[in-house]
């Protein structure tokens, strides 16, 4: 058997697959099918202060190998999701990181701080890349200058390790993510959603009330691989890589192009026992290849 | 709830894109109430990419029937499925019709909407007496209708719109006579979205207590994507997969 063990710097995860916000509920969701503390970690849905309707449907919009997505961050706001996160952590080890959001910067901070408190938590991952939360698709992460001032004052407010969240949307990813980096952010999680839109030329209208979604699923995979080895080549800190991922291959190509650890997103939805699936096909892939551990290939690309 | 490989014992075209499939899935079929769905993908594909949501239409350990009308790429592809296939299917998921022993029960089924129904039907009618108001456009868009008749039930009330069987008109045209006749205590309805906002204004003034099975498309069918919300009268969102698909009728808002 292969060592999956998969450094982040601050932390060894024990392996490289966490489930991807928004994809996995609160965790608890996926306990009949399988024992997360397989997983490296779990990412709970984004979380405000508040709870959260989210946006009206339809909610969904299949593409082929895709899925375009408006949920807009419905949620049941921050003190309902400490009482799930100590009640997931009483039923499983896995690690559990805490996806932070907010409507302007004052509550990222505030929100941040609140689950920084927890033992329960091992790390939080700012969700500075949402599209779906403002019309349009804006977030801080398509600026450099916002996404620094925001990393360093959560930055300030918490004791626990900090993974910055990306946009695949923004202009310049890469000047994005040397800003987190710079402004403190211990790692950088991406891609989130490409911003994507689709009609109903029957009715002449946007399938969605927001106009645009977020797509993601296999579909994305190559215009994601192409963002992370692109950060990755100008990154000193981990990078998770996130786009796309349905099997243990898709997940070593991140891993290749230099990420340290992956996000694992859609496939919960098809497959619920997906990102299981991909810890062991992982395995069968490194044994296949003869390699011993992930830093053997990592950021390896021949090119 | 488990996540089980389908073997296609049967498959049965019904004309007008509507197909029947007979699945050998033991633990779905054994733990199936009433009003509950699967989550079913073709293998393995990912176009699409989501698994479809369908209605139990009966259940008799270890199979279960499916059945569905092709109406997009997914439903396509099911019907192309054929004996020994196998599809992956995730279930039972959501919550049920309720038992209601003693209560006089009239069941309201418009088109497609006869799933629940018959499963119910099916599953609780020798032990009561159940009456059954069935529609459609129709002769060609009721091709269960044999089996239907076969069910255990008091009385049958069929309407087609254009008069090509039972009574000529839409079922919502029936509904008010018939409930004042038989005096139900309760109605359990499912079919097109129109149909059922047209029965919760009918059914208001009566002392009823009405319970409704919803579709939406779904992502997930668990409630982790909160993918398949419907608004409520009170402004708030419910998920269908697993809040659902059975509601109390006047907690949703219908489309005026």
């Amino acid at each position: 058997m292969a060592d999956l063990s998969a450094d982040l710097g601050f932390c060894t995860l024990k392996n490289p697959v966490i489930t991807a916000s928004g994809t996995f509920g609160y965790g608890e969701e996926f306990l009949p099918f399988y024992d997360l503390d397989v997983l490296g970690a779990v990412v709970m849905k984004g979380i405000f202060r508040e709870e959260r309707p989210g946006n009206p449907p339809p909610r969904l919009h299949e593409t082929p190998a895709g899925l375009l997505n408006s949920i807009g961050l419905a949620g049941p706001g921050s003190a309902a999701l400490q009482e799930i996160i100590r009640r997931l952590h009483a039923r499983t080890p896995v690690p559990i990181i805490v996806n932070v959001c907010g409507g302007n910067d004052d509550e990222f901070v505030e929100v941040a701080a609140l689950f920084s408190a927890m033992d329960e938590v091992a790390m939080l991952e700012l969700n500075i890349s949402c599209p779906n939360v403002k019309k349009g698709g804006a977030c801080p992460a398509q600026d450099a200058g916002h996404t620094a001032r925001l990393v360093k004052r959560v930055k300030e407010g918490i004791r626990k390790p900090l993974v910055v969240k990306l946009s695949p949307n923004a202009a310049d990813i890469v000047g994005v993510a040397q800003a987190a980096q710079d402004a403190g952010a211990d790692a950088l999680s991406l891609v989130n959603t490409f911003l994507g839109l689709a009609v109903d030329l029957e009715t002449r209208r946007p399938v969605f009330a927001n106009v645009y979604a977020g797509l993601s699923g296999p579909a994305v995979k190559p215009l994601a691989l192409r963002l992370v080895r692109e950060v990755c080549r100008k990154a000193y800190v981990p990078v998770i890589g996130i786009g796309g991922i349905a099997s243990g291959r898709d997940a070593l190509d991140y891993i290749l192009v230099g990420a340290s650890a992956v996000q694992v997103g859609t496939v919960n939805f098809y497959d619920p026992a997906g990102a299981a699936r991909i810890v062991a096909e992982i395995d069968a892939e490194m044994e296949r290849l003869k390699i011993r551990n992930l830093s053997e290939i990592r950021g390896k690309l021949l090119a | 709830m488990q996540d089980e490989r389908g073997l296609i014992e049967e498959t049965r075209s019904l004309g007008n894109g509507y197909h029947l499939l007979k699945i050998a899935v033991p633990h779905a079929a054994e733990t199936a109430r009433p009003g509950q769905f699967v989550m079913a993908r073709i293998l393995p594909a990912l176009d699409p990419l989501l698994r479809r949501p369908l209605g139990i239409l009966d259940a008799r350990p270890p199979y279960i029937w499916l059945y569905f009308q092709v109406l997009g790429s997914g439903t396509r592809l099911l019907a192309g499925q054929r004996p020994g296939d196998s599809l992956d299917i995730l279930g039972p998921l959501g919550n049920t019709f309720p038992e209601l022993p003693g209560q006089r029960v009239l069941l309201i089924a418009g088109g497609r909407g006869i799933v629940p129904l018959f499963h119910y039907a099916r599953a609780y009618g020798e032990r009561r007496s159940l009456l059954l108001l069935h529609g459609g456009r129709s002769k060609a868009d009721l091709p269960l209708l044999d089996r239907v008749r076969a069910l255990r039930l008091e009385r049958l009330f069929v309407f087609s719109e254009d008069g090509s069987l039972g009574q000529q008109g839409r079922l919502s045209d029936g509904l008010e006579k018939i409930v004042r006749d038989e005096r139900p205590d309760v109605t359990l309805s499912c079919g097109p979205e129109a149909m059922l906002a047209a029965l919760a204004k009918l059914l208001k003034p009566f002392p009823t207590r009405n319970l409704v099975s919803l579709e939406a498309r779904m992502g997930c069918g668990f409630g982790a994507c909160q993918g398949c919300v419907i608004r409520t009268a009170n402004g708030t969102y419910r998920r269908v997969c697993d809040e659902g698909p059975v509601f109390p009728m006047e907690e949703i808002q219908w489309p005026t």
